[in-house]
C-alpha cells in the first residue's frame, strides 16, 4: 500500500489532519496492520515539499489540516488511471481500486480496462515462456509460471466481476 | 491475409431483429495466433461462423487469401472452405460410429477417393496428434482429450491455411487443455498455420499473439504481446 496515494485520496474527499488520514488509512483501505504516526507525518511534508498537498492552518482543537491541491489530485488520477505490473510488489491494483472507488473516481471504466489489458499482456508472455520451459523440461519453472498465472486469471476474473457489477 | 472491413450480421426471426455484429475492421496476419474473448452473446462465435464461410454477412467484407466470401455463392464458399478452412469445436463433433482414422479421413471424401497419399498423411498426423496405434478404435471409446486431438487431426488432413477452433479446450480440464493448446500452438509455429480461436478462458487466450475482446458486437479492445525488451524483463523475473 502507498501511504502517499492513500493520504492523496483521504484528502481528495475533504481537508483533514495528520491524525484522522492515520485512523481512516488503516480503516478504510484495507491497510495491512498499524501505520506508524510519523510515517504519516514525513509523507505529508514531503506532499507539502511536492506541492501536491497545502497545509492550510490549525482546526479548533490546534491540530494542523491540510488539503489537496489541483496538482495532487492530477498526480491521484495519474496514479490511478496507471495500471499495475504484477511483478511490482510496490503497488497493489487493490489497494489503488479502493481508492478510486473511495472517491466515485469517473475513469473507474478506462482504469480496469488498461489494468485488464496488461494482465491479458503478462498471461501472453508468460504462457510463452511456460511452453518454452515445458519443452525444456524445465519442471520447476514450469510450474512457478503456471502459480503466476493462476494468480493473474483471478485477477482478471475479479476484475470482469467488477464489470459485470458496475452493469447492474 | 484476412481482412475484414465493416462486418455486419443480423438475424432476423419473426419481427425480431437482432444485430450480432455491428461493423468493425480487422486484420489478421497470415500465420498469426489471435484469440477472440468477450461475454456470452457478444458475436464472438458468429464471427468466426462468418470467417469460416459457414454464414454470411448481412453487410461488410470478408477477404481471406485475396478472395472476397461476400462475393462467392453458397458452392464456391463450400470449396473454398474445403480448401483452406479447418475448423475445431468445443463438443468434438466427431462421427462417433466411425473409427479414428475415418474420422479424419472424412473432410477428404468430400474431394474424391482416399489415395495411397492421403493414407500416409493420416497416419503422420495420428503420430503428431500423439495418438499412435489408436487409428481403428471407435472414436466414441475415446476420452475427451483424445477425442479433440482426433478433431484437431481433421481440421489439419486438408493442410488448411486457417484453422478457425471455438471453444476448444472448453470440456477438458487443466491438463488436458494445456496439451490440445499446446499442440494447436505448435501447427502455427510449425507450418505458419492461422488460427483464429474463439474462447471465454485466459487461460488458453494465453497461447495467442494478440487477443481481441469483444463487447456488443464491435471490438472493444486488442491487445498485443509485449516486445522483445519486456520478454527479457519477464525472463529475469521469474529467474
Amino acid at each position: 500500500m502507498s501511504v502517499k496515494y492513500g493520504i492523496l485520496t483521504l484528502l481528495f474527499l475533504q481537508k483533514n489532519h495528520g491524525y484522522e488520514l492515520k485512523l481512516e488509512l488503516e480503516s478504510h483501505l484495507g491497510a495491512k496492520g498499524k501505520i506508524n504516526p510519523g510515517q504519516i507525518y514525513t509523507t505529508l511534508d514531503r506532499l507539502i515539499r511536492d506541492q501536491l498537498v497545502l497545509s492550510i492552518g490549525m482546526d479548533d482543537q490546534e491540530r494542523k489540516l491540510y488539503e489537496i491541491t489541483m496538482e495532487g489530485k492530477k498526480e491521484l488520477e495519474n496514479w490511478l488511471l496507471e495500471p499495475v505490473p504484477y511483478h511490482s510488489t510496490k503497488e497493489d491494483f487493490h489497494f489503488k481500486w479502493s481508492c478510486a472507488r473511495k472517491i466515485d473516481f469517473e475513469q473507474e471504466k478506462k482504469m480496469l480496462d488498461q489494468q485488464k489489458a496488461m494482465i491479458m499482456k503478462d498471461v501472453m508472455e508468460l504462457t510463452k515462456f511456460k511452453t518454452e520451459f515445458l519443452l525444456q523440461g524445465d519442471e520447476n519453472r514450469y510450474l512457478l509460471i503456471t502459480g503466476t498465472l493462476l494468480h493473474l486469471e483471478a485477477d482478471l476474473n475479479w476484475i470482469n466481476q467488477i464489470e459485470n457489477r458496475n452493469r447492474l | 491475409m484476412i481482412k475484414v472491413r465493416n462486418l455486419k450480421k443480423e438475424f432476423i426471426q419473426g419481427q425480431e431483429r437482432t444485430q450480432v455484429l455491428k461493423g468493425f475492421d480487422l486484420n489478421i496476419e497470415e500465420g498469426e495466433f489471435v484469440a477472440v474473448m468477450g461475454p456470452s452473446g457478444s458475436g464472438k462465435s458468429t464471427l468466426l461462423q462468418l470467417l469460416g464461410g459457414l454464414d454470411v454477412p448481412t453487410e461488410g467484407d470478408i477477404v481471406i487469401n485475396q478472395s472476397n466470401l461476400s462475393n462467392m455463392t453458397e458452392k464456391e464458399r463450400t470449396i473454398f472452405r474445403r480448401k483452406y478452412i479447418g475448423f475445431i469445436f468445443q463438443n468434438y463433433q466427431l462421427l462417433p460410429t466411425l473409427s479414428v482414422e475415418e474420422n479424419i479421413a472424412f473432410p477428404l471424401h468430400a474431394d474424391g477417393s482416399l489415395t495411397k497419399k492421403k493414407n500416409q498423411i493420416i497416419i503422420e498426423l495420428l503420430d503428431s496428434v500423439g495418438l499412435k496405434g489408436l487409428g481403428r478404435k471407435r472414436a466414441n471409446l475415446l476420452s475427451g482429450g483424445q477425442q479433440q486431438r482426433v478433431a484437431i487431426a481433421r481440421a489439419l488432413v486438408n493442410n488448411p491455411s486457417v484453422l478457425l477452433a471455438d471453444e476448444p479446450t472448453g470440456n477438458l480440464d487443466r491438463g488436458k487443455a494445456e496439451e490440445i493448446l499446446g499442440l494447436i500452438s505448435r501447427f502455427n509455429r510449425e507450418n505458419n498455420q492461422t488460427i483464429i480461436m474463439v474462447t471465454h478462458d485466459i487461460f488458453a487466450a494465453g497461447f495467442a499473439d494478440r487477443i481481441i475482446l469483444f463487447k456488443d458486437g464491435v471490438i472493444d479492445q486488442v491487445i498485443s504481446r509485449k516486445g522483445d525488451d519486456y520478454a527479457k524483463y519477464v525472463a529475469n523475473f521469474m529467474a
